[in-house]
Formats: structure tokens, C-alpha cells, sequence
């Protein structure tokens, strides 16, 4: 049996998924967190759509794995809601989020659906 | 005639030669250096009057050259000029002497000035010295060389002097003996029975017009041995280690009753390094064992020269700059904190903060 995993390995374990994030796990993330703030349900649909906006994929397929894999990280919670994937950021995501945003690596970038809903 | 221009190739010039020109900027120190013919001041003002020394800058030297220029160029000519390449008397007018000799067209054969221009041991000697010696190889030295308008080159270092921690009176008159040795080859053709070849006077200026460097040498030589063996192992430390020569000249002497054709051994060993020396063989009755003087010209570019020098240089800059912190620069140990830091900047970037706001906000930080 190996040895049990101390706080400088969970540090550390945390530290390499985050550098491992790219932009699209970053928007995820925040619009998640700015639909929460909002008081708005932002659900996996809505993350495709805001992605093929800006360019980052073209296909659900891509913007469905990317949602997972924050998912399996525990970054984000994806809850089923009246037969929609609602995206919540954890506190571990919030983290995660903090740090990118402390890093510098990227610029937030605004989710046209949640813009629409902050107009009505 | 010999010039000596500077403290360094002052002393030495006046060693040779009884009446050597010595040329400095400081009155007092051309009249301490004993021996030599004509002192020549060369005059340079300071505010306070003429200047007692150069304090290591070409610049004063260069400076001090044009009261002398005219006198100097015309005493040069077909001559020998020894000089230091770090202090800044002999590096600044022999810099000028340089100069002067690369904008010139036409140089006679006979007319060519020599140089005996010695380098500091750059292990021990100032910093300056070394800096100054690279600039002057790299600059009007390399540019002489090029315009082809200077005699040899004759590259003397201080290694053995500090290595063997000799006195500088002894280290000269060990180096002028050396000296002398090559510049006897022609006075030896007349002087004693010659058994083949001849250098004469003619030949030897010939030889020594040529604007290559010289490293000479001379030792007893042993017909058992392979010649190339023997000369590697006795060059001359006294000067720079030669690189592969251009042309050679060799005098061999052998004792009264000795083998006069010793001398193909030699040529052969020339030939396998495709140069043709000039040659001669004499019978010296004053010689238990055949001895044989031998000059190699060769070209180095002063670039690859300077190479040595520059390691040194680059050493001495690097100790001093560590010398000053060690002494004068106490580096207060600065507390960062990197995620104080890293707030600060998103902050100032304003990008970023509304998320970290927002997340506050959920209360998920």
C-alpha cells in the first residue's frame, strides 16, 4: 500500500490541473459562476452556443467534453434541472478560476447569453 | 637604430642598443632608465602642466604622438620599435605610429619598422593592461597587419617573468640575450667559415620586412632526434607560441669538424610543413655541440589573438563587480509575497477582478 497523500500533494495535484486548463474550461468556469451571480440557469447548451460565437469550437461534442472534464475535476457541479444540464462552479472550481485569473493566462470574454439575460 | 617608446620598451630598447631613441611622456622616467642614446619627451599638457606618466590611458599617449609624429615616422623607418601594449604611453604612440604606417602607400622594403611589442600576463597583470592590449590588437595592430605596411612582429609576454616570479631588470636582459641571438645571424654569416647556404645582410632584411609575426628560437640540436620534436619542445618562452609558419629562416652551427649536412634533416621537416626556409651552416669552433636558430613567421589574426585576453578580461570584470556588492552594497532581503504580488497586477490590469469579485460575491472564495 502507498503512502497516504499529505496537504503539499493535494497542493500540489491542484496546481497541475489548473495549469493543465485551457481558455474554454476558463470561460466555462466564470460564465458559470457570472450565471450563478446572475441569478440565471446557464446549462450546457447555452456554454455551446457562447463557444461557437467566439470561435473556440464548432461542434457540441467538443463543448459537451470540455463541461465534462471540468465536471470530473469537481470544478463545477452539472445538475439536471427541468430536463436541462445546469452548470454550477464549486468552491474548488473557484479556486481553480482564481488562480487563472492570478496568472494572467486569460482574458474573460463575455457570454452573449448571459449578456441577453442581464438586459431583461 | 632601436626606439623604445613608454617605461616597458624603453628599458628594453636600451638594452639593445647603446644608443636606442627612448620616447616617454614623463621626463623623470626617461631619465631613470640607464643605458640608451637620444631621450625624446613627447609633450602633453595637463591642466597643472606636462604630464608625469599616461595613468594607463592610450589616450594621453595618442595625444602625447603628435608632438613627436613627424621626428618619430622618420626615425622608424626600417627600424625596430619596442613598445608595451597595456601601459598608456607606449600602447597610445605606438598606436599612432600604427596608424600613421596603415594610411601609408609604398613602404620600402628597407624602410619597414619591426615591432617588439610586449603583452601583459593577463592572469596576474592590471585589468587595464589587458583591456588596453585588447583594444590595440584588435584595432590599429590588426590594421597594420592587413595593409601589410609594418616588418615582423615580434610578440614578447611577461609569462615567464611572472610565472617564475623573476625581477623585471633580469627578465630583460634574458629576453634582449634572446634577442640578440636571432639579430647575430647575419653578423655570424661573415664572422665565420660557411659550409652551405648564406643569409647576408640583404637576406635578413629581407626576412625581417616581411609583416608577419616571428617567434624565434634557438637550442642544441640532437641529429638522433626528429628535428620537429626538438623545436617543439624548445620554443622560445619569451614570446607567444607560434601558430603554423608561413616561412622560416634557420642558421645551423656546427662545431669545428662537424657534420655539414645535419642541416637536410631540417629542410625536410620544412618541406613536410610545405615551407621553403632560407638557410646557412657555419662551423663556430666556439661550439662543443651543433646549435641551430631558427625563425618561424607566421599570421595570426589578432581576433583570435585577443581570445585569451578577453577570457582574462571578462574574469577581472566579473570579480569586480563582485568585489564592489561584497563591499559596498548591502541588497535588503526583500519579502515577497507572490499571490500579494499577482493580486496587485490583475488589479492594476483590471481584467480579472470582476471575476474574482463575483466569486466573492457566491462566497465560493
Amino acid at each position: 500500500m502507498g503512502r497516504e497523500l499529505t496537504t503539499d500533494d493535494f497542493s500540489k495535484l491542484f496546481e497541475l490541473q489548473t495549469q493543465r486548463l485551457g481558455e474554454a474550461h476558463f470561460l466555462v468556469m466564470y460564465w458559470a459562476a457570472q450565471g450563478e451571480d446572475l441569478d440565471c440557469r446557464y446549462n450546457i447548451t447555452n456554454t455551446f452556443d457562447d463557444m461557437k460565437r467566439l470561435g473556440i469550437t464548432r461542434t457540441k461534442q467538443t463543448a459537451v467534453a470540455i463541461v465534462e472534464s471540468l465536471a470530473a475535476l469537481c470544478f463545477i457541479e452539472i445538475r439536471e434541472e427541468r430536463n436541462r444540464k445546469n452548470i454550477f462552479i464549486t468552491t474548488y472550481g473557484a479556486k481553480a478560476l482564481e488562480a487563472l485569473v492570478l496568472s494572467g493566462r486569460f482574458v474573460p470574454r463575455a457570454s452573449g447569453y448571459l449578456e441577453e439575460h442581464a438586459k431583461t | 637604430m632601436t626606439i623604445g617608446i613608454g617605461g616597458a620598451g624603453s628599458k628594453i630598447a636600451a638594452k639593445l642598443d647603446n644608443g636606442a631613441v627612448l620616447v616617454n611622456v614623463s621626463e623623470t622616467e626617461l631619465n631613470k632608465v640607464p643605458g640608451g642614446g637620444r631621450r625624446i619627451l613627447a609633450s602633453v599638457h595637463a591642466a597643472r602642466g606636462q604630464f608625469k606618466g599616461s595613468r594607463m590611458n592610450p589616450e594621453i599617449g595618442h595625444d602625447a604622438y603628435q608632438s613627436i609624429r613627424r621626428e618619430l615616422l622618420d626615425m622608424a623607418q626600417g627600424d625596430v620599435v619596442f613598445s608595451s601594449t597595456g601601459g598608456g604611453t607606449g600602447n597610445g604612440i605606438t598606436t599612432g605610429i600604427l596608424n600613421d604606417l596603415t594610411k601609408a602607400s609604398d613602404i620600402a622594403t628597407a624602410d619597414k619598422t619591426s615591432f617588439g611589442l610586449i603583452l601583459p600576463y593577463a592572469k596576474l597583470e592590471s585589468s587595464e593592461f589587458v583591456n588596453n592590449t585588447i583594444e590595440f590588437l584588435t584595432g590599429p595592430l590588426a590594421a597594420a597587419i592587413d595593409s601589410g605596411n609594418t616588418g615582423n612582429i615580434f610578440l614578447f609576454s611577461n609569462k615567464k617573468k611572472f610565472e617564475e616570479k623573476v625581477s623585471e631588470e633580469h627578465y630583460n636582459q634574458e629576453l634582449v640575450d634572446s634577442l640578440r641571438v636571432f639579430l647575430s645571424i647575419p653578423d655570424k654569416n661573415d664572422k665565420y667559415r660557411l659550409l652551405d647556404g648564406h643569409i647576408d645582410h640583404e637576406d635578413f632584411a629581407l626576412f625581417m620586412s616581411k609583416p608577419y609575426f616571428n617567434h624565434f628560437t634557438y637550442f642544441d640540436y640532437d641529429p638522433k632526434k626528429p628535428f620537429g620534436e626538438q623545436l617543439d619542445a624548445n620554443s622560445n618562452p619569451y614570446l607567444l607560441e607560434p601558430e603554423a609558419a608561413i616561412e622560416a629562416l634557420f642558421l645551423l652551427e656546427v662545431p669545428k669538424g662537424g657534420d655539414p649536412t645535419l642541416f637536410y634533416e631540417i629542410l625536410q621537416y620544412f618541406a613536410s610543413k610545405d615551407v621553403s626556409p632560407i638557410y646557412s651552416v657555419i662551423e663556430n669552433p666556439d661550439r662543443q655541440k651543433p646549435q641551430v636558430t631558427v625563425s618561424l613567421l607566421y599570421s595570426r589574426k589578432p581576433a583570435e589573438l585577443v581570445d585569451d585576453f578577453n577570457r582574462i578580461s571578462e574574469g577581472h570584470a566579473q570579480a569586480k563587480v563582485k568585489k564592489s556588492l561584497d563591499q559596498w552594497v548591502e541588497l535588503e532581503k526583500m519579502e515577497v509575497n507572490l499571490e500579494k504580488e499577482a493580486r496587485r497586477a490583475v488589479k492594476q490590469r483590471g481584467e480579472g477582478e470582476e471575476v474574482l469579485a463575483t466569486l466573492r460575491r457566491l462566497g465560493k472564495l
